[in-house]
Formats: structure tokens, sequence, C-alpha cells
């Protein structure tokens, strides 16, 4: 009897150290329209969560983010260089102003808030532009 | 299948391979002799850059203008990324592309990492906040224009780059490489 009592214990406390020991996620994300598919993001396209522009455009809750970053395929067409006929703004937004840089190329490009000069409380964002809808993923951690 | 029926699949997949080869001599896409001259003021530690799950740790410092450090970031078995950062804190880079296929190209003789920005929410004008970039060689300037189409600003380039704070205020949609006589080789989409 003793036995199992003590094998009880045993497995209570090294489940208890197992989650002890488990790390904590590194930090906080946002990714659209999931963190593995792409999505695409035409002038109608919305979010639905208070975004700069109503419409055309994906953007995260508010977050002290370190990072964002685009994926955008060739859909619909690529030239040879890589071109696709639609932009994309994509960046940082807070209730004052929207900033980004443009892209129509079907790259992973990469941004962080201190390269749009803010800071604090933001938004990532990836805002439609121009042409016709861009097939995309983008995520941002914090 | 019969021998002739072979005869005539295999004549055409030669046919096809023998344009596609022409095609792409003649066009120029085999033989791009876009190139950026500029190898770096120095080589310098890159700071917390992980492209697909591999850190960049190494990059050549091309030229520190505007308060900004632009740079070329060297990858093994890939083409270059290109990113800039502040100038106060070199190594430290905030904007990163890893243009596919590379860069320059014949057909993209600019990478511009400038900043757009917009304080309206009913329509989708946006102005300049800062401009930097990469050009090739040839490209002696990069202008900048308005909806109209006309200038709204002209950065010189230097060293492959071009960098400026001094940016117009009102709308820009779009940018023109300009070769040393002005004449426009290739314009933004």
């Amino acid at each position: 009897m003793k036995r199992i009592v003590f094998l009880v214990i045993a497995l209570v406390v090294a489940t208890a150290i197992a989650t002890l020991a488990r790390p904590a996620p590194a930090s906080a994300g946002w990714c659209w329209p999931n963190c593995s598919g792409y999505g695409y993001l035409g002038p109608s396209t919305s979010t639905n969560n208070g975004c700069w522009y109503s419409s055309g455009e994906v953007c995260s809750y508010y977050g002290y983010w370190f990072n964002t970053g685009i994926a955008k395929t060739c859909y619909p067409g690529c030239n040879w260089n890589y071109q696709t006929t639609s932009m994309v703004l994509y960046g940082f937004e807070n209730r004052e102003r929207i900033r980004g840089r443009l892209t129509v190329k079907a790259d992973t490009v990469y941004l962080r808030p201190s390269e749009v000069s803010m800071s604090g409380s933001l938004r990532a964002q990836v805002a439609w532009y121009a042409g016709p809808a861009s097939q995309l993923n983008t995520a941002a951690i914090g | 299948m019969t021998s002739s029926r072979k005869l005539i699949i295999a004549g055409a997949v030669v046919a096809s391979v023998a344009t596609a080869t022409v095609i792409a001599t003649q066009s120029g896409a085999s033989r791009d002799e876009t190139r950026l001259s500029n190898t770096g003021l120095q080589h310098v530690e890159i700071r917390r850059v992980v492209i697909r799950s591999v850190p960049i740790r190494r990059g050549s410092l091309l030229a520190v203008r505007a308060n900004r450090a632009l740079y070329r970031l060297d990858r093994r078995n890939a083409p270059p990324c290109f990113g800039a950062g502040p100038a106060s804190d070199v190594g430290n880079v905030g904007a990163i592309t890893c243009p596919r296929g590379g860069f320059p190209r014949a057909g993209q003789p600019v990478l511009d990492f400038s900043v757009y920005e917009s304080t309206r929410h009913d329509v989708r004008d946006l102005s300049l906040f800062r401009i930097e970039g990469f050009a090739a060689d040839g490209v002696a300037a990069v202008e900048f224009l308005r909806p109209n189409g006309s200038v709204a600003v002209r950065v010189p380039v230097a060293g492959n780059v071009y960098a400026t704070t001094a940016v117009p205020e009102g709308p820009v949609a779009g940018f023109a490489a300009v070769d040393e006589a002005g004449k426009r080789i290739e314009r933004s989409p």
C-alpha cells in the first residue's frame, strides 16, 4: 500500500515539475488568416476589428509589437522579377496615422515599429493599395 | 503508341525547348548585367535577424546617410538580403527584404525602402515619411512622383544608396529611376 502511495506522490511531483519547467510562450503573436496559410487581401477584405480602413485592410489587435512581416505569393501572377500587379502597404498604425512600406513583390519582408518611427501600443497592418487581391500571410510578434 | 507518334511528340518537345532557350537569351534574362558595385564600407555584426529559421550574423554596411544605415546581408546559398536601421546603432537592422531572384535585376534597378504614411481614413492617398533605398549601377537618382506624374522630389543616388528625410508634403504615387542624362530607366508600378 505504502509503495502505491509513494508512486502516486512521485507521479504528482514529477507532473508538477514538468508543468512548471515547461517554457512559457516566448511572445504574443498575431497571424492572418492563420499561422500556416494564405488569405486573399483585396479591396473588400476586412478583419472587422476597427482597422484604419474599414475595408481593404487586415490588422491585429493593439499590442507592443516587436516585428511584423508578410509573405506574399505570385497570385494572380508574377513577371520574371517576381512582381505582381497588386500593391500592399504593410506596417503599423495607431489612432493618428497608418505607416508602412509598399510592395508588389512576391517576397517575405519584415519591419519593426521603430523603422516607421512608431512605438507604444500599435496595430500591425496590411492594407490593399492597388490592383487585384494579393495572396499573403502576415504575422506579428510582440 | 506508334513510332511516328513518338517522333512527333519528341519533335514538339525539342521545338519547345529551343523556343524557350531563344526567348531567354534574346530577352536578357540569361545575361543580366545589372549590379551593385558598392561592396560596403565595412563588415558588421548583425543582431537578432533570423530569416526562414536561419540567423544572419554578418552584413556589409553599404552607407550611412540621413541618420540611417543601409546594409547588404549575405546568406549562404541564397541571394543576399537588404536591410536598413538607425545609424546610431549599427548592426540593428529593423527592416529586411530578401528579394526573390536577387537584387538588382534587369527591370528592377531600385529596391525602395521608403516609408509612407496617411492620416486620412477616407482616401488611400499616401505621402512620404522617409525616403531610402538601394539602386543599381547606372541609376543616378530616384524621382518620386505625384499622382498626376509630376516629380515631387528627386533624390540623388551615391554608392548605390539613396536616402533623405527632406520629404515633400502631399500625395505620392510611385517612383522612377533615372540615369545621368535624366532618362527614366524604370518606373514603379
